[in-house]
């Protein structure tokens, strides 16, 4: 294995876990203060009129993406729809920042430190994280391919 | 798989994600602020912006009004008033005396009613009373009443809103006192009209007018305002060209200690309110039908009403200073007043639309 493959193997494993841990506390911290939750989703200027659906399924797709990380044939799945994610809640921070009547009160746990400009950036490392996972994933794979093929 | 299928993949990912957040943002704001049942007349210019007054701060207030000069309380520096006078934009100082000044205070508010004024405090309860031609104000009521809020009408009464203590429902009432015998309070439970929980969902302005001595409630989350007379009787119950006449609002089940909060935000109907012995002015930040919603951005609407005659006049902007909007309004007179961040705006009303406002 070169060394090129090995650092690769290293960002795509690192990144599994970062992204397993992510979501795992993201999830259970919405689960631990669950009415709490469900107020500040109400109060989202942006997301009012959705709450009532999204505190089951925010949860929930965290959860499901955390899942998909430890199954290896769905690793690359994961790191996409983790890539989704993070735009799409980068995109409601900047909107809801910049366009909306008000600012809402930020998130729980360990994030509620960060004001939203340092969210954004949290955010964008994320993003990098998961392109650079996926860019680790095709390349280990390609370099697999032929092995693949012999066993078919 | 190649490097630039993938660039493409997450190009269109992103691309879809923005689009989708996108979507459900302007899905909501159209939500909060459109209703195309009701729709606005803009004439040429009703009002003349006369100035915007530098005062430095925004946690001014309106305290009152009395021969051309404009008094502003200061919710930081309670026992301090500016004056401003109207004409000449001069601006002094002014520093009030009570006599007995080491009661508990929470929020102090300082509202004139000539040749009177009355500094208050709801929660303590406490109101001192005395004369603006010395500004020393001595005891006059003492945790014979708590109020939320209060507004004298005359040398010896205030308008006054309270919470009933079983049901915790908001109810309009009357304090009155005369020499130094004990107050009374008046409390009438049938003005605000319950629709959800008796305590957000009546939630609204209080505002006097001076001259008539008209009270009014303007309903925060519903197209209506009351008009009573000064025994706080009903005149008139009059609704407003937006539509919502029920409230928006959701309320979430009592947590710890029985604390009720709000779900979603309100849908706000009416956010500020000012009378006038014709008029009503509301500041309501909903579009109707054929208006741009990027005035919204930039000023704030007043919408104005013939409350006598129960009809809607015309509309109008009231503009924002840097990027601050309307956060108190008031009429004195021919002159329309509102605190706009670290300003006070004053406008005048051309008499050929407002016949004797």
């Amino acid at each position: 294995m070169t060394l090129l493959q090995k650092s690769y193997g290293y960002i795509l494993s690192g990144g599994q876990i970062l992204f397993i841990i992510l979501f795992v506390y993201a999830a259970s911290s919405k689960w631990i203060e669950f009415s709490e939750f469900e107020i500040q989703l109400g109060q989202s200027p942006t997301l009012s009129a959705y709450a009532e659906w999204l505190v089951w399924v925010l949860p929930g797709i965290e959860c499901v993406v955390a899942l998909l990380f430890i199954i290896p044939r769905y690793v690359l799945v994961a790191f996409y729809l983790s890539y989704a994610l993070l735009v799409m809640f980068t995109t409601y921070i900047v909107v809801t920042l910049y366009f909306s009547d008000y600012i809402p009160c930020s998130c729980g746990g360990v994030l509620e430190v960060l004001g939203w400009k340092e969210h954004i950036l949290f955010n964008v490392a994320f993003i990098l994280l998961a392109v650079s996972g996926i860019y680790s994933y095709e390349y280990i794979h390609k370099n697999n391919v032929l092995c693949q093929e012999k066993r078919l | 798989m190649s490097r630039k299928k993938i660039v493409i993949q997450l190009s269109l990912i992103a691309f879809l994600s923005i689009g989708f957040v996108t979507f459900l943002f302007l899905k909501s704001e159209y939500r909060m602020h459109r209703n195309n049942a009701f729709v606005r007349r803009y004439p040429h210019h009703p009002v003349n912006k006369i100035q915007d007054v530098p005062i430095g701060y925004n946690s001014y207030y309106f305290a009152g009004y009395f021969e051309n000069k404009l008094y502003l309380g200061n919710t930081t520096a309670p026992l301090h008033l500016l004056e401003v006078n109207i004409k000449t934009r001069d601006t002094s100082h002014i520093m009030i005396n009570l006599n007995e000044s080491d009661l508990p205070f929470n929020a102090v508010n300082v509202k004139l009613s000539p040749p009177y004024f009355f500094v208050m405090d709801g929660s303590v309860p406490c109101i001192y009373r005395g004369k603006i031609n010395n500004w020393d104000a001595h005891l006059w009521m003492k945790d014979e009443v708590y109020f939320m809020n209060a507004i004298p009408i005359d040398s010896n009464r205030l308008y006054i809103k309270s919470i009933h203590l079983e049901t915790k429902a908001s109810i309009l009432g009357l304090y009155s006192k005369v020499g130094n015998k004990k107050g009374k309070v008046t409390l009438n439970f049938d003005l605000l009209e319950r629709q959800i929980d008796g305590v957000f969902d009546v939630d609204g302005m209080m505002v006097t007018e001076k001259e008539l001595s008209v009270l009014s409630y303007v309903y925060y989350y519903r197209n209506q305002y009351l008009i009573l007379d000064k025994n706080l009787q009903m005149v008139q119950k009059n609704t407003t060209i937006d539509t919502v006449a029920t409230a928006n609002i959701s309320l979430s089940e009592p947590i710890n200690n029985g604390e009720v909060k709000m779900n979603a935000p309100p849908l706000f109907i009416n956010k500020l309110a000012a009378l006038s012995p014709k008029l009503m002015f509301i500041n309501s930040n909903r579009l109707g039908r054929y208006e741009e919603s990027k005035m919204l951005k930039q000023a704030s609407i007043i919408d104005v009403y013939n409350w006598r005659k129960k009809t809607y006049d015309f509309s109008f902007y009231f503009y924002n200073i840097e990027n601050e909007s309307l956060r108190e309004l008031q009429v004195y007179e021919n002159y329309l007043v509102g605190l706009v961040g670290n300003s006070l705006s004053i406008y005048e009303l051309k008499p050929q639309f407002f016949d004797t406002y």
